[in-house]
């Protein structure tokens, strides 16, 4: 008994001692540490001069010796300081050489950006081609194909001339693209007391000052934007149009009417600057071209559209409008499909940046235009699946570019709920178009590219005064105005004016000069092709040769649209 | 008609734009908005597209 109770005092100890011991770490360790004497401040080590050689075999440069027996599979040893050239190489490397190197490599970065995503959306020829041939009839395909193929040409040579000089010529400088500073000239004129920035003046023919090699990145990735705009007529006007005056109408907007509303929206004028001029948000905003790009063609095809008239056929004597279908759904869906891939160059590329800037947002602005091209099909489907009982594919195919279109604009400014929004109402959007311009207004659109591009490139310039969330950040400022680009829904309704004002320019301004264009060319030579032409297919009259010559093609008359009365 | 129909379509664009000259208040200048792209679309669709359908292709 004795020696069980002597046992268990002296565990009770133990176990006591053990837990202060514990407890004793535990405070020890918690208590902050002593406060070492501080030293005497050290002076700061002088700044390194720019200009003094630097130690580079600090930075241990591969041997090359070792890369010529080894080479370097693991890719550790390439891109090193023996990379980063000194400008006098007797001198050796400088810390100035190497902060000129940082820059350079920023902007070759965003080149290589622009560059890329240009091409891209110069590939969206191809996607225009075969969706407009497609939704013709195969008596047109050759003429309809050729308009898309030479567009090209004629849009390119028009803005090499003048188009570039008239849009960009005076919104510089361009800080992603390393400043671009002769483009820095536009035509202000003082009207009411405000400035109003028209044109540029700069740029024509890429000749002088602006045979630089920023100004070449621009052109190209301007130059694609321009030129489909342009191929977008062709498709509001197929089947009926001659092809010298697609011709010269297409010079003419490559050379003046895109450019004049693309300046006043990106080339630094008067629209861009309703913000700084006028209080009216960020003015104008139009990420990558509802408005400046998809609008300008399909108002524009609406206005030519109206002039030639409808195609035989297309309306019976009471006005009922006749169904004309195209002739080859698997292009016109390849097509799409086409274009889709391309927007990929369309919206992302019009940061004109990768690095910087708030360029990162780049993955954002493809997911946007991912979506929104996604609802936009689910609208267009749902909506004739619901009304006509069935999934019209042209339609849905339309549906997927009413939302690209749409997006277009806000898709540097929106989050991904927003961008599923305002696609699925261009979805919507485009099918109550397409009826409400082929059976009230009666003007015929083989394609839909009126309400594609017009209707809902007019959507998506309003969209953005109404669901831009305020958390983009393009280098702190957008047009001048400091901070993030807020649309209505988040607390900035004089965005939404700013965009009302665009939309108004649209259908105002640029439809009044496509139609006067339009109308003067009418007198001079004619834009449309006589009836026997036109019931014959535009192939042979305006070609010269058919786009499928071993086919029999279906012969057509005005019996036919007779028999539909 | 049709020159009616162009100058009406040019008095609605230039409706918000001289407005914003003339105002600050943002109500006024959203209303102008709205009256300047009605008095355009109504030139568009009722004047310019009416003359146009009078001679259309289809009636002949």
């Amino acid at each position: 008994m004795k020696f069980r109770g002597r046992m268990r005092t002296t565990c009770l100890c133990a176990v006591t001692i053990l837990l202060l011991l514990c407890g004793l770490a535990a405070w020890a360790q918690s208590q902050p540490a002593p406060a070492a004497s501080a030293p005497a401040a050290a002076a700061p080590p002088p700044a390194p001069a720019m200009d003094q050689p630097l130690d580079v075999k600090a930075a241990a440069p591969p041997s090359t010796d070792d890369l010529t027996a080894k080479g370097d599979p693991a890719g550790t040893s390439t891109g090193t300081v023996s990379d980063v050239v000194p400008a006098d190489s007797k001198k050796g490397l400088t810390l100035a050489d190497v902060v000129n190197q940082a820059g350079q490599n920023r902007i070759a970065i965003n080149f290589v950006w622009t560059l890329v995503t240009g091409f891209l959306v110069m590939f969206m020829q191809a996607g225009f081609a075969i969706v407009e041939t497609g939704l013709c009839r195969a008596k047109n395909a050759n003429h309809t194909m050729m308009m898309n193929f030479m567009v090209y040409g004629f849009g390119l040579f028009a803005f090499w001339v003048c188009g570039f000089a008239i849009q960009m010529g005076g919104g510089g400088p361009y800080a992603t693209l390393g400043g671009i500073y002769p483009l820095t000239s536009e035509k202000v004129i003082t009207v009411l007391g405000h400035p109003w920035g028209l044109f540029g003046m700069h740029g024509f023919f890429l000749s002088g000052a602006s045979y630089d090699v920023g100004a070449m990145v621009l052109f190209l990735f301007q130059m694609v934007f321009m030129d489909t705009a342009l191929t977008i007529v062709t498709g509001g006007c197929a089947e009926r149009w001659k092809y010298a005056a697609f011709a010269v109408s297409s010079i003419f907007m490559g050379a003046i009417t895109y450019p004049l509303f693309a300046n006043w929206a990106w080339g630094g004028g008067w629209l861009s600057q309703l913000g700084a001029n006028f209080n009216l948000g960020h003015g104008y905003c139009d990420f990558a071209g509802s408005g400046v790009v998809h609008a300008v063609g399909g108002i524009t095809a609406l206005a030519i559209s109206m002039i030639i008239g409808p195609r035989i056929g297309k309306y019976t004597r009471t006005g009922a409008s006749n169904a004309i279908p195209g002739h080859d759904i698997v292009i016109v869906l390849t097509g799409c499909f086409i274009l889709a891939f391309g927007w990929f160059g369309f919206n992302p590329g019009s940061t004109l940046a990768a690095s910087g800037n708030g360029a990162l947002r780049i993955g954002t602005i493809a997911v946007d235009t991912m979506l929104a091209g996604c609802t936009g099909s689910f609208g267009a489907i749902l909506y004739m699946w619901i009304k006509y009982g069935k999934p019209d594919a042209s339609m849905s195919g339309n549906g997927l570019l009413a939302g690209l279109v749409a997006i277009t604009a806000p898709s540097g400014f929106v989050n991904t709920v927003g961008a599923a929004i305002i696609g699925l109402v261009a979805g919507v959007l485009v099918c109550v178009s397409v009826e409400f311009i082929d059976r009230k207004l009666k003007v015929d659109d083989p394609v839909g590219a009126i309400s594609v591009h017009g209707t809902c490139g007019l959507w998506g310039v309003l969209s953005v005064g109404l669901l831009a969330d305020g958390k983009s950040n393009y280098g702190g400022s957008w047009n001048g105005i400091n901070g993030s680009v807020t649309g209505l829904f988040y607390g900035d309704a004089s965005q939404l004016i700013a965009q009302l004002i665009g939309i108004g320019t649209l259908i105002g301004a640029i439809f009044s000069l496509s139609y006067v264009a339009g109308w003067i060319m009418d007198i001079i030579i004619g834009q449309r092709v006589s009836a026997a032409d036109e019931l014959e297919g535009l192939d042979i009259p305006e070609m010269g040769a058919l786009c499928y010559p071993e086919f029999v093609l279906k012969p057509e008359t005005v019996a036919g649209t007779a028999a539909a009365d | 008609m049709r020159i009616v129909g162009v100058l009406l379509a040019l008095v609605g664009w230039l409706i918000p734009v001289v407005g914003i000259t003339m105002t600050q208040s943002t109500s006024a200048r959203f209303i102008l908005a709205l009256v300047g792209i009605a008095v355009t679309l109504y030139a568009i669709m009722g004047v310019l597209n009416k003359a146009h359908l009078k001679n259309a292709i289809w009636k002949s």
